[in-house]
């Protein structure tokens, strides 16, 4: 029999490397470039300066007066964000969901928002949300703002600004999330919502009975994505209104590390609001991966 | 031209799917050899071990003397037409076809002339310069075809080439194939799933099930003398009918008998049954071996539950009991529903199966 | 006649939907609109209120006597008169005034032409217009932004790296993913998709130490590595599904008809992938290019593009017109490729459920 020949089962041994073979590049860089700082960063948090086990830079980052005001900044940046974005580029989705004529280059421009380098956004918006800024301007060629008359859009109190980042944030996001729902809309056969009308279907219970089920991993895709991003919001702030005016999570990390670098607490407090956002991160994405079915079972159940 | 020799060729996926079993064959010179199943019995896997795609768990391949199991595909020298024909879609036409001849590092001008004979016969020659894209379902099999041809294989492998195209062109493109195999002479083996296309291009059928071989034999063969019941019920449109009955043996003979029927058999046919020692029998019959007669001549009558005009005839479907058996006749008069029919069988025609092997009892 | 009211229902609705589809247009394109407009404008231009919408292309003059040598005034369109803007006998004042402030380049040896006509023509006043140089603000910010030429360099330079170790590491593992199934398949998949979806900024404090034991800290290569981390991942995704839209049979044809696995991949597989490729290529182009967080913290003395705009909007607020150019030349290679790959976007958007 050829089956057991040794060189048969070199052969065999090598073709079942190939794969492994041709992943290894990736496995071997991630775990230099990502695991082991990951790792470090992790370990490092629980040390002194002189590497001996220690809380105390949690507690100095959980302590700290701005902690609180940055977790609930983002938090508030985040739930708000992300539901209006939702809504609004679904109902622009559902709205649209048809082939027109021009949507080719509508779907370009409802693009340019996402394309748009953050920097590129913040220098748009802050050119505008100066006082003689073209919002203004605009607003006084509308008719809408008397002669002389301005608005101080950058002044005044914290929730204002939650608010105008809020929309900011949505005018870059919504047209891009508005896409996805799109794609995720024509992916469903025409002839499936048409059967929930020739049976008897509303608009209303077509779209909560089949269309939202049939949509739900493009919207749970859409959203968890989305939900990791705004909790990393931060230049746009920044750029706006300058650092610790409106605290979050990653602009005290960056502010530690850059515009304060020589206090002694400087690399503590930057990592350790590096270990704060990577773990809510982590947690969103993990709770990705498993509506996502990544963790099997699902899956192979189903088959 | 060569033979094909498959020898015991086994495969097995991951640890315990068996796709092809034991799987033995002879293909000769210049035969048109056809591996008819259902999908998912292991016909493609077996070709696809003969094309060196699929490596062969156990068992040997020959290749006239060459034993070919371990080469990999470039050194078999086959070729094969792919059931999406997969014609390069970044290639013109004329570089599809010189692809391999290109790599055989032929002769320029060689390659030229092969190109445009193996064009002609396909009667692509006027598409060399357009891209796949650019061409219809039919135009990309015939650049298979070409494809294939070109090469001057040893043996010429066809994966459900017909399955992609209109039933129209696959009738016409079944001819076109035959006769392109006759005018070459190429030793082929042809996978499909459609018994019709099997029946009418074949040489020789090997009919597969569960990664094991059925039946081997002309279409003449497999038709009309098939060796199982899931051959006879595989093979035809529509298919034979069957029917549990009954042996008695009486004064005047061999009768088959259930609640229907009562089936004095021809002395010829009773013979069959010599050496069968248990008393029930799945009997089969074509639709075309049922004739419609007058009352008093009948072996059996029922009502007629539907009946489908064919045009050149009409096929009559009747309810015995939970059966439904179909009976091909003459076109006209049209039968209505509920009405009574009364028929025979051509009793040379008939097939005896034993119930419990599902084999048949009379070769 | 009856049919009248349904055609005029249906052009109602569609013009509505029209009506809608353009208003959601406008209001994505407006900002982008006011970025390149201010982008053109003079500093003048910059600093009056309401802003112009559109830049000026020339500037009307008016030039005539005064005590302390001449008076330069400039038609203001807004309030329909020539106002004032210098009062001076140096001519090298005026000049730079003109070019600076205005945006229109008038050279000495020109002003001293129209200052003989004023003296010789006998008129009281004279009038004249000069052209605008549009492209005076981006050449301006380029000259005036410390590093904005060499970071320029540096950014092209860190995505051309980028692109380079992600599309090599990457497009392997994407092949692999595509066409064979493995032990541990699924884990890695997911693991892929799980270090993309990490946050670059918490590894960047730590990656400042590696980077400076390879002798890669604040230098092009460094911030490519960083990068790559990312940009692996999402090379991985484009190359499988690439791959995998590529039918197997079009491989195994080319092994049946002669060819070894190598030449397969070279004349089959890889000119197939290549527009893939390129779309992947362009992504991560689009990813290294706008990157800003760990290019801040990762850089010092070498800070990329992005760096510099940055640094320039949290400086100076003043010069608007400046900082919109800076903010244009960032954008636009992103309008560029995502222009190009509008279609892989859509496709992987829409394609993202797993």
């Amino acid at each position: 029999m050829t089956a057991s020949t040794p060189a048969k089962r070199f052969r065999d041994l090598g073709s079942k490397a190939v794969p492994y073979l041709l992943i290894a590049p990736v496995v071997i860089y991630y775990f230099f470039f990502w695991f082991r700082p990951v790792l470090v960063t992790l370990i490092k948090s629980f040390q002194t300066a002189a590497g001996a086990f220690t809380l105390q830079n949690y507690h100095m980052v959980l302590t700290d007066p701005d902690f609180l005001v940055a977790l609930r900044n983002t938090a508030i940046i985040v739930l708000f964000s992300v539901t209006l974005e939702f809504l609004g580029a679904l109902f622009l989705a559902l709205l649209i969901n048809r082939k027109f004529t021009g949507s080719t280059f509508f779907l370009f421009v409802a693009m340019i928002p996402m394309a748009l380098p953050g920097v590129a956004v913040a220098a748009m918006w802050l050119t505008g949300l100066t006082a003689h800024g073209w919002i203004n301007s605009l607003l006084y060629y509308l008719g809408i703002l008397a002669e002389g008359a301005k608005i101080y859009w950058l002044a005044g109190s914290e929730w204002k600004l939650l608010g105008l980042i809020i929309l900011i944030d949505a005018w870059q996001v919504i047209p891009s999330m508005m896409i996805i729902l799109l794609a995720g809309l024509q992916n469903i056969p025409e002839e499936t919502i048409e059967a929930g009308y020739v049976f008897g279907g509303n608009f209303i219970t077509v779209l909560r009975k089949i269309t939202m089920p049939l949509l739900g991993p493009t919207i749970q895709t859409a959203v968890i994505l989305r939900l990791i991003s705004a909790i990393q919001i931060w230049l746009i702030i920044v750029l706006l209104v300058g650092f610790s005016r409106m605290p979050v999570l990653v602009e005290r990390i960056v502010y530690y590390y850059k515009e304060v670098p020589n206090l002694d607490i400087s690399l503590q407090m930057a990592s350790g609001y590096a270990i704060v956002v990577s773990f809510i991160v982590s947690m969103v994405a993990l709770l990705y991966l498993k509506v996502s079915g990544a963790f099997g079972g699902k899956k192979e159940a189903a088959q | 031209m060569a033979t094909l020799t498959m020898q015991n060729v086994t495969k097995i996926f991951g640890r315990d799917v068996i796709a092809v079993k034991d799987f033995n064959l002879e293909v000769k010179e210049k035969e048109f050899l056809v591996l008819l199943g259902p999908s998912g019995c292991g016909k493609t896997t077996a070709m696809r071990m003969v094309a060196g795609l699929e490596e062969v768990t156990t068992g040997e391949i020959f290749i006239d003397d060459r034993e070919v199991t371990e080469l990999p595909p470039r050194k078999r020298n086959v070729s094969m037409i792919f059931q999406n024909y997969a014609v390069w879609p970044h290639m013109t036409v004329y570089d599809n076809i010189a692809f391999a001849l290109k790599l055989k590092k032929l002769h320029k001008d060689e390659i030229d002339r092969r190109v445009k004979e193996t064009a002609g016969m396909a009667k692509i020659e006027m598409l060399l310069e357009r891209y796949p894209s650019q061409l219809s379902g039919g135009q990309q099999q015939r650049v298979a075809v070409a494809r294939a041809i070109a090469v001057n294989p040893d043996i010429f492998l066809m994966d459900e080439p017909l399955s992609n195209l209109d039933a129209k062109l696959r009738v016409s493109m079944r001819t076109e194939l035959k006769a392109i195999h006759d005018k070459a002479g190429s030793t082929t083996v042809f996978v499909t799933h459609d018994q019709s296309e099997a029946m009418s291009m074949a040489d020789r059928i090997v009919i597969m099930k569960d990664g094991e071989v059925i039946q081997v034999g002309s279409p003449d063969d497999v038709y009309h003398r098939s060796g199982s019941i899931f051959v006879a019920d595989f093979i035809g449109t529509p298919p034979t009918n069957f029917m549990d009955v009954k042996i008695q043996k009486e004064s005047n003979g061999t009768h088959l008998v259930n609640t229907h029927l009562n089936l004095l058999l021809e002395p010829e046919m009773a013979k069959h049954l010599n050496g069968y020692d248990k008393n029930h029998i799945v009997l089969g019959i074509r639709p075309e071996n049922i004739v419609l007669v007058g009352e008093s001549d009948a072996a059996l009558s029922a009502s007629c539950l539907v009946s489908e005009p064919q045009g050149s005839h009409q096929v009559v479907a009747i309810q015995l009991d939970d059966n439904i058996v179909k009976v091909v006749a003459p076109p006209n008069p049209i039968i209505a529903p509920g009405t009574d029919v009364h028929l025979i069988f051509k009793q040379e025609t008939l097939r005896f199966f034993d119930p419990d092997t599902t084999l048949a009892i009379n070769d | 006649m009856n049919k009248n009211p349904i055609k005029l229902g249906k052009l109602v609705r569609r013009t509505i939907f029209y009506l809608f589809i353009v208003t959601l247009a406008v209001s994505i394109i407006l900002p982008v609109f006011f970025l390149v407009s201010l982008s053109f404008l003079s500093t003048r231009e910059s600093y009056s209120f309401p802003l112009p919408l559109l830049p000026s292309l020339k500037t009307e003059y008016s030039l005539t006597h005064s005590d302390r040598g001449y008076l330069l005034s400039v038609y203001d369109k807004f309030d329909k008169e020539y106002q004032t803007v210098l009062d001076t006998a140096e001519l090298e004042k005026m000049s730079v005034y003109m070019k600076n402030q205005i945006g229109t380049p008038y050279s000495i040896p020109k002003i001293e032409e129209r200052i003989a006509e004023l003296e010789n023509g006998g008129k009281d006043t004279i009038f004249f217009s000069v052209r605008k140089n549009l492209l005076l603000n981006y050449t301006t910010f380029f000259q005036i932004t410390r590093d904005a030429v060499p970071a320029l360099l540096r950014s092209l330079q860190i995505a051309g790296l980028t692109i380079l170790i992600s599309l090599s590491i990457g497009s392997m593992a994407g092949y692999a993913f595509a066409r064979y199934v493995f032990a541990g398949r699924d884990v890695l998949k997911f693991s892929v998709l799980f270090v993309r979806m990490f946050p670059g900024v918490a590894i960047a404090l730590h990656m400042a130490i590696i980077l400076a034991n390879m002798g890669f800290y604040d230098k092009p290569i460094g911030l490519a590595l960083v990068y790559s981390v990312g940009s692996i991942a999402l090379t991985v995704w484009i190359t499988a599904s690439v791959f995998m839209g590529i039918p197997e049979s079009l491989e195994e044809a080319a092994q049946v008809f002669g060819a070894t696995k190598w030449q397969t991949f070279l004349r089959v597989t890889f000119p197939l992938a290549l527009p893939g490729l390129a779309a992947a290529a362009m992504y991560t182009f689009l990813g290294a290019w706008t990157e800003t967080v760990s290019a801040i913290l990762l850089t010092q003395f070498n800070p990329t593009f992005s760096v510099v705009v940055y640094q320039s909007l949290l400086g100076a607020v003043g010069n608007v017109n400046l900082t919109a150019a800076g903010g244009l030349v960032l954008a636009i290679p992103s309008l560029i490729f995502t222009f190009f790959i509008r279609k892989y976007i859509q496709q992987m958007w829409g394609g993202m459920t797993i």
